[in-house]
């Protein structure tokens, strides 16, 4: 069992990389239709193995409830937004999330966030890349942390401005992979050019966010970080103390 | 406004398949959906998805997809005749552009951009297929076989999103009742009050998960093997909707491999039917792929019928 867990990640990697050479021949094969299909693959099977180095940590009950309940407040306020472009407040509940939680609950918060908020907004095939894009977002909040310690509020801001970016170019990939032909450069910065304007809005609306609500809510989050840390006694020293209160009576 | 996305039950037969046959199904069309290039393979797979979606009773909520969808398509018929060069019908010839060269447009461009937007409107239609079919605790009893963990909190989650919604409808009625009137002032003086209502939201419901979590733990969450609650039956319904959802695959590979379904948009649009194999491979696949609509007519107008399968 653990040979076969150290054998699976590298192999879905070189599964991964495997495609993306194999793309070359399947490209012809598929009369240059599989681009959409393949790109979907490799970022199914990159969701599949987070999800299962997940399965695989140590989680206590308390995270996984913490977890869900961030993933869940993250969808909720897609809701109210919903019929605006891009103005999403769940880029920034994510981002704080893994800022405070770390990189594997931000991973699984902003999955969570994506999957669940579809069920009421509407599944698409956009679903696997809003999971990727929202996961690599509290990923990359998660690691922050460790790579500057010293992260303020205003490198936050900063950083919160830049994946409204990122998740649109992301997001982006998946339009220009799946329904443009051809794959060119042209055809590449006109996708992008196209959704300059709502990502520019998105990555504006998530800076305000951090600034207004971002220290606050990263405090009360901090609170629950603390109230997770449980220390369980062993057995065997309750026994003690009940085997000694037996003496005293 | 987010119930009418989210499944209902409504007692159809489509409701009823076994998620394992459903999600093969599903995943069938879309794939389909994607590696047919062939216009008339495109259309004919729409219109089994649109039947399919119409036997669940779908159709209203479906108009909303198709209406949400409108834009992309838009957008995909808009960018390819511009930034296409290979089509040999030029039907426009525009001014000189700095980053796309000289501006034509091309017959082959727009056909393809069509075809494209027939394509997108399939996988959209696919999706909603599945939010109509498809319970979420479904497939999430499928996945917690594999990830336990992963599967509890998607389904944590996903059950506790509608309560979330009515929470915070809850706390801002009681803001309301404390003389907060959430219309008044400026966007920089109603940026704060509702700050104040997601800071609520986010005290009560991270207070709420630590009990959730001290419940699971009583309840010898994680301390052994999972047990199993609900169980679906593998009915002959299933192997049916299997059978032809395998079918079908296979003989769309095949007609892939041979060129039936496929068509070359550039440098000039080629035949949209080469040989009579185009015509007898797209009936049988689209044959196939309607057995679960069949047997949903079966079973609303066939009592016997209905007791068999």
């Amino acid at each position: 069992m653990l040979a076969c867990r150290k054998i699976l990640f590298p192999l879905a990697l070189m599964l991964i990389l495997g495609l993306l050479l194999a793309s070359i021949k399947i490209n012809a094969l598929l009369w240059g239709q599989g681009w959409g299909l393949l790109a979907s693959v490799i970022i199914i099977i990159a969701l599949a193995l987070l999800y299962w180095g997940f399965e695989q940590g140590r989680v206590s009950t308390r995270e996984v409830a913490v977890i869900a309940m961030l993933g869940t407040i993250a969808a909720v306020s897609r809701v109210p937004f919903a019929g605006l472009p891009n103005i999403q407040p769940a880029t920034f509940m994510v981002i704080i999330a893994g800022f405070v939680f770390g990189p594997r609950a931000g991973f699984m918060v902003g999955s969570t966030a994506a999957l669940v908020s579809n069920f009421f907004l509407g599944q698409g095939p956009w679903t696997p890349w809003q999971m990727f894009a929202w996961g690599l977002a509290g990923t990359t909040a998660g690691m922050m942390p460790f790579i500057f310690p010293r992260t303020g509020a205003r490198v936050m801001t900063a950083f919160c401005f830049l994946w409204g970016y990122l998740f649109g170019w992301i997001m982006n990939l998946w339009t220009w992979t799946g329904f443009i032909y051809p794959l060119n450069w042209q055809s590449f910065m006109a996708t992008y050019a196209a959704s300059f304007g709502l990502d520019t809005l998105h990555a504006l609306s998530n800076a305000a966010f951090y600034l207004i609500f971002g220290p606050s809510f990263v405090k009360i989050l901090q609170r629950y970080r603390r109230k997770l840390a449980v220390t369980l006694l062993p057995a065997e020293i309750r026994e003690k103390a009940s085997s000694m209160t037996g003496m005293l009576f | 406004m987010f119930e009418q996305f989210f499944y209902q039950e409504k007692g159809l037969f489509l409701q009823s398949l076994h998620p394992a046959a459903v999600l093969t199904y599903l995943g069938v069309l879309l794939v389909l959906a994607l590696i047919f290039t062939n216009p008339l393979y495109l259309l004919g797979l729409l219109l089994v998805v649109v039947l399919t979606i119409s036997a669940a009773r779908g159709l209203a909520t479906w108009e909303t997809y198709f209406r949400l969808s409108l834009g992309m398509m838009l957008l995909v018929i808009l960018i390819n005749p511009l930034v296409v060069h290979a089509g040999e019908t030029i039907i426009w010839r525009g001014p000189r552009l700095p980053v796309f060269g000289p501006l034509t447009v091309s017959l082959e461009a727009i056909a393809y951009g069509a075809a494209m937007s027939v394509r997108l409107l399939t996988i959209i239609s696919v999706f909603c297929l599945y939010n109509l079919i498809v319970h979420p605790d479904k497939v999430l009893s499928l996945l917690a076989r594999l990830a336990s963990r992963s599967a509890l909190v998607l389904s944590l989650a996903t059950r506790m999103f509608p309560a979330m919604m009515r929470q915070l409808e809850n706390i801002r009625e009681v803001q309301v009742m404390r003389g907060v009137n959430f219309n008044a002032g400026s966007l920089k003086e109603r940026l704060p009050k509702y700050a104040g209502l997601i800071n609520i939201l986010l005290l009560s419901s991270l207070e709420d998960s630590l009990e959730i979590a001290e419940a699971m733990q009583a309840r010898a969450f994680g301390s052994g093997r999972r047990t199993c609650y609900q169980r679906d039956a593998w009915r002959p319904r299933d192997s049916l909707c299997l059978g032809g959802s395998l079918l079908a695959l296979a003989l769309a590979v095949y007609g892939q491999v041979k060129g039936f379904s496929t068509f070359a948009f550039y440098p000039q649009l080629g035949y949209l039917i080469n040989s009579p194999g185009t015509i007898i491979i797209l009936i049988i696949t689209l044959l196939a792929l309607s057995i679960p609509v069949v047997l949903s007519w079966g079973w609303q107008h066939w009592p016997y019928f209905k007791a068999r399968i």
